[in-house]
């Protein structure tokens, strides 16, 4: 499930953040005149359209995307650091492991799964399955760990946490209560450049 | 129309309607059972609401309880709360000019068929269990559920059929079932003895009945082992609307390959979040999710209407009672054409109360307010 918004256009930016890394940026324009952005450092635009569009909605109805989805869970999420390795994004792999009780907890790049609706699917089946979730920040980039906040917001689960590779600077991360994503593209300089087509 | 079927033979049905009016003045409508239990929960539950955000229906959930051992109220509370929920998400809805159907998930399909009831037995009103299997008791009589049901084709184009059964006589539903292939061979027909027959009369018969291609058994026998073992048995596929009913069932039918259909009912998985996390699981281990009603007004059969749209993993007909009521609550009538019924346009479930109804109808009335 793609946003249900009515998408006017769309257009993808390949943007270097200043770690380095080169991200996709995206926007989408709803047919009502917002923009809504998204993003990802994994190269896969499909992931940043998919943001982009829940952006553009939770924008053009002001509200988070918690707002869009049923409600919250949590406020706050834990983030920690944490080695525990990503799943690889392999639905049928996945159900398997899951039935044959390969895991205890499901550490899950929401980039690599490609959208809102995905996670949402694991979650719901780490739910029925006891399961817990953790959403992997592959490059603890801030946008990333927003993204993740915005997402676990959403997700059953006592334990949902977010995880990164390196130290974080903060135990919990609050989820934001702003429009849409609620993401910071302002801690990115390099994303108030782009010359976006209308 | 008189209902007759395993668990009662009845003749009215109550209901209890929601009202709930945001900050903002828009009014969200929801509805759950009728009963005194259910009532009385429903005001409950909404005076713990006074206040609280509509937008976060997580938050009110939780109000109601974090875990299955929290719900100290059964299937009652689940029932509540998910009359009130569907309230909080019109509202929501309604609120951010989304349909129903948008907030959920996506306005998939503008029309969704539906499943036109036939009861076990044709009866001029609502009598006795002992009346009941003296008419069962004459074979000729299933000539007139035959019937009905091709009146119900004449009438509103249905395609789809559910048979409930007394769960008395074998005899009465092989026969009955293969009259009904007979008139109507191109219609889906389901066949419900709401699990009355005993594990091994059901196996037998549903065995019998596997030649007739129907759509599905649904809760043949009782309980997940006996349906399981049922369902080993036979290529229909077997649907539960009994047995699988809440979250904690759901990963001992899949492990067990129990059923092929859970049959969900919104108001027994407690809400519309619920039931989309149910079709979620279900449809990724290859069980298929489908909306279980039984005799609601026009909100509750809208409100599935729009989950079958929302929701790609619902592919069967909704069943749906509405058409045999004699009145309605709300003011655009909601009507079964060619066996389908449309999403009415709109935000939220885009119905609107038709006051002078609901005044006629109303028994008992509660307002709460902060």
């Amino acid at each position: 499930m793609a946003a249900p918004v009515s998408i006017a256009h769309t257009h993808v930016h390949s943007l270097r953040v200043a770690s380095g890394a080169e991200a996709l940026v995206a926007r989408v324009l709803a047919t009502d005149g917002t923009a809504g952005f998204g993003f990802t450092l994994n190269l896969d635009a499909g992931a940043a359209r998919d943001m982009a569009a829940w952006d553009a909605l939770g924008r053009s109805r002001a509200v988070p995307l918690y707002g869009l989805l049923g409600g919250a869970y949590r406020k706050t999420v834990k983030a920690l650091q944490d080695d525990h390795p990503a799943i690889a994004a392999d639905w049928t792999a996945l159900r398997k492991d899951i039935l044959a009780g390969r895991h205890q907890i499901l550490c899950i790049d929401p980039f690599a799964w490609g959208s809102v609706e995905m996670v949402q699917t694991i979650a719901a089946v780490a739910g029925a399955f006891d399961l817990s979730i953790a959403l992997l920040a592959p490059n603890a980039h801030p946008w990333e760990i927003q993204y993740c906040a915005a997402l676990a917001a959403t997700l059953k689960g006592e334990d949902t946490k977010i995880i990164v590779r390196s130290i974080p600077a903060r135990s919990s991360v609050p989820v934001s209560e702003e429009q849409g994503m609620g993401i910071g593209w302002s801690s990115e300089p390099s994303f108030s450049k782009i010359q976006w087509q209308s | 129309m008189v209902h007759a079927g395993s668990m009662y033979v009845i003749q009215k049905t109550e209901r209890t309607v929601v009202e709930l009016e945001l900050d903002n003045g828009i009014t969200g409508l929801g509805e759950t059972w009728g009963t005194p239990d259910a009532y009385m929960l429903a005001q409950r539950f909404a005076r713990q609401w006074l206040g609280k955000d509509a937008l976060d229906r997580i938050a009110l959930r939780e109000l109601f309880g974090k875990t299955s051992y929290d719900n100290r109220f059964g299937r009652n509370g689940l029932a509540t709360h998910a009359g009130l929920d569907l309230a909080a998400w019109d509202a929501t809805a309604r609120s951010l000019k989304m349909s129903l159907a948008e907030l959920v998930g996506a306005r998939r399909r503008e029309s969704i068929d539906v499943v036109s009831t036939l009861p076990a037995a044709i009866l001029p009103r609502a009598v006795t269990r002992k009346e009941l299997t003296d008419h069962l008791d004459v074979l000729a009589n299933t000539r007139l559920v035959v019937e009905f049901a091709l009146q119900q084709v004449r009438k509103s184009g249905f395609r789809s059929f559910k048979l409930k059964s007394a769960a008395y006589s074998p005899e009465w539903d092989w026969k009955l079932l293969n009259e009904l292939h007979e008139a109507m061979p191109k219609a889906r027909i389901r066949f419900d003895p709401n699990a009355n027959y005993g594990a091994a009369t059901a196996t037998e018969l549903c065995r019998r009945l596997d030649t007739l291609g129907l759509e599905f058994f649904e809760d043949p026998t009782g309980e997940l082992e006996g349906i399981a073992r049922l369902k080993a048995a036979v290529k229909t596929p077997v649907a539960t609307n009994m047995w699988v009913v809440k979250d904690e069932h759901l990963v001992p039918a899949i492990r067990r390959r129990a059923v092929d259909v859970v049959l969900g009912d919104l108001f027994m998985w407690g809400g519309i979040d619920a039931w989309r996390r149910m079709a979620r699981v279900a449809h990724a281990y290859g069980l298929k999710p489908a909306l279980h009603s039984v005799y609601e007004t026009g909100i509750a059969t809208v409100a599935n209407l729009h989950l079958a749209s929302a929701l790609r993993e619902v592919e069967y007909a909704n069943d749906s009672g509405l058409h045999f009521l004699s009145s309605d609550v709300l003011a655009e009538p909601q009507e079964v054409k060619e066996g389908a019924m449309r999403l009415p346009a709109g935000a939220g479930l885009g119905v609107t109360i038709d006051r002078a109804k609901l005044d006629k109808l109303t028994l008992e009335t509660t307002e709460i307010r902060a």
